[in-house]
């Protein structure tokens, strides 16, 4: 175990050490020694500005350490080298710090091409710096080689962009993509990343600021003119991407009556992009029921409202249900507004 | 921009392999037998071609999808995630509109390779092609005369031929693959 392990140091020592002043294991070194003094820098609390040169210089002498590394002992697959591609990543990585999405997206885009110049420069110069032209063979093939980089980056652009849908109309990812020609999905379906019912409790939400403990002819009144009515609870809707509001249209059929009170089917109608044949709507249900006040001050311990107790107007009371139901369109959508 | 999903477009990659295969081998054959480049050869500039018309497809894609309306761009959604087309109001105007981009495609297609592959040939030092002759000596007039034509017109003309019959070849070839997979998923369904 010991013996192993000291051979593995042994090779490692081996493969680190440079051979010569010129190598790239020096320039690893030197990305080391960097590291190590922006380390301390950082920790000695030196000014920012030192410790972002010493962390660049570190940066710049890795990608050249990959870069000339890589160079000599190239990775294959088959028989391409892979290695530009490898520097253009570490590279790609120092010039845009792709810590958030968007500086995520520029890195991926450019790294085929950074990766196509890498093979080219060498090139366009021979040993003494000075400008050639390829031969024409050579030059076919780097024009071949370029635009295979750039279809490489058109597809991950392609794929940005995908996501940019997805980020921007949520409800997309919890549809079915089986039938979808360009695009797969790695893992199961997920169906909770609907906004519906963020949509319908918003909506239930406002739907009761409007109508709980409003006087009972007051609610019929509101609820006789549903139209009106839902188009007023419409507009306070809250989503987590106020972008896919396009995409859904609020309403509600005409409320079913029971005991003494109302039922009314909070409906949103997706219009946008989706799987199902006819579209989809989901579902919530609210009931509206009279209440006296006199239940009401039994209910609670002091009345706080003692004028009123006498009245016998009773006022409304909403209850939303917590469930949803989603239900596929038999037919599609006469008209739609988008 | 939040999370990634994990969604790749893999299955566009592998359909955009598999026709651009196709095309290039169409357009390689017509290009061998119109303009007696060599097999090698016809093969590589059918190849630089075709990838520098795709490039610029997607291109012109990645930079038109963004300024789309909401309606079209809902459509354009549609038919990439669920390979169908959504009922909104612009669905009866949509066969029109595919007809028009198709054309419109093909066109572009055209010019693009009819340059791309001149300067291709260009770079490579390959372009044979006699360049416009600014005085016509007299033999030459002697010619256009004859037979309506000068000796550059004539192989200017071959060359936009052979180009013109290769795309219009890989165009229906990608077409009919096209309609063949909508034709076999409908009879399954």
């Amino acid at each position: 175990m010991i013996d192993i392990l000291k051979d593995i140091v042994e090779k490692f020592r081996g493969l680190v050490t440079p051979p010569n002043y010129l190598s790239w294991q020096t320039c690893l070194l030197l990305s080391l020694f960097s590291w190590l003094m922006a380390a301390l820098s950082e920790a000695s609390a030196a000014s920012p500005w030192t410790v972002n040169l010493l962390s660049t210089f570190s940066w710049l002498f890795l990608t050249i350490a990959i870069w000339w590394g890589l160079t000599k002992n190239p990775v294959r697959v088959g028989y391409v080298s892979i290695s530009p591609w490898i520097t253009a990543a570490v590279m790609c990585v120092f010039v845009f710090r792709p810590w958030t999405a968007e500086r995520l997206q520029l890195a991926m885009g450019f790294w085929p091409v950074v990766a196509t110049i890498l093979v080219a420069i060498p090139n366009f110069f021979n040993w003494g710096l000075d400008w050639k032209l390829p031969k024409p063979p050579v030059r076919q093939e780097l024009i071949v080689l370029l635009l295979i980089n750039l279809l490489l980056s058109s597809w991950i652009m392609f794929f940005f962009r995908i996501q940019y849908w997805f980020s921007e109309y949520p409800s997309l990812v919890a549809e079915n993509l089986g039938n979808s020609a360009f695009v797969y999905r790695f893992g199961a379906d997920d169906s909770g990343g609907s906004q519906a019912n963020i949509l319908l409790t918003s909506a239930a939400e406002s739907l009761t600021a409007q109508l709980d403990n409003a006087p009972w002819p007051r609610a019929e009144r509101w609820l006789l003119n549903l139209d009106n009515s839902i188009s007023s609870v419409a507009k306070e809707i809250v989503l987590n991407e106020e972008s896919e509001l396009v995409f859904w249209s609020l309403d509600a059929p005409r409320p079913q009556s029971m005991s003494n009170g109302y039922q009314i089917k909070l409906r949103a109608n997706w219009l946008g992009p989706t799987a199902e044949q006819n579209g989809y709507y989901v579902e919530k249900v609210c009931t509206i029921l009279p209440r006296t006040l006199k239940k009401r001050t039994e209910g609670a311990e002091d009345t706080e409202e003692p004028e009123e107790t006498g009245s016998a107007t009773p006022v409304a009371d909403v209850t939303c249900s917590d469930q949803t139901v989603k239900v596929e369109r038999k037919v599609g959508l006469d008209e739609s507004t988008i | 921009m939040g999370d990634l999903e994990p969604i790749f477009p893999f299955k566009a990659i592998v359909f955009q392999i598999l026709f651009l295969l196709v095309a290039i081998a169409l357009e390689a054959m017509v290009l061998r037998q119109r303009l007696r480049l060599g097999y090698k050869q016809s093969v590589r500039y059918a190849a630089a071609v075709n990838l520098l018309t795709v490039v610029v497809g997607w291109f012109a894609f990645l930079s038109i999808e963004p300024l789309m309306g909401p309606r079209l761009q809902a459509q354009v959604i549609s038919y990439v995630l669920f390979d169908n087309l959504i009922n909104n109001t612009l669905k009866p105007q949509m066969g029109l509109i595919i007809l028009v981009v198709g054309l419109i495609a093909f066109f572009i297609t055209l010019v693009l390779k009819l340059k791309g592959l001149e300067l291709i040939m260009r770079a490579l030092g390959a372009w044979k092609m006699p360049s416009r002759p600014k005085e016509l000596s007299r033999q030459e007039r002697y010619t256009r005369s004859r037979t309506g034509t000068t000796q550059y017109q004539e192989a200017a003309s071959q060359f936009a031929i052979a180009v013109l019959q290769a795309n219009a070849l890989s165009f229906s070839a990608i077409l009919l693959l096209l309609v063949m997979r909508s034709y076999i998923l409908r009879s399954v369904a």
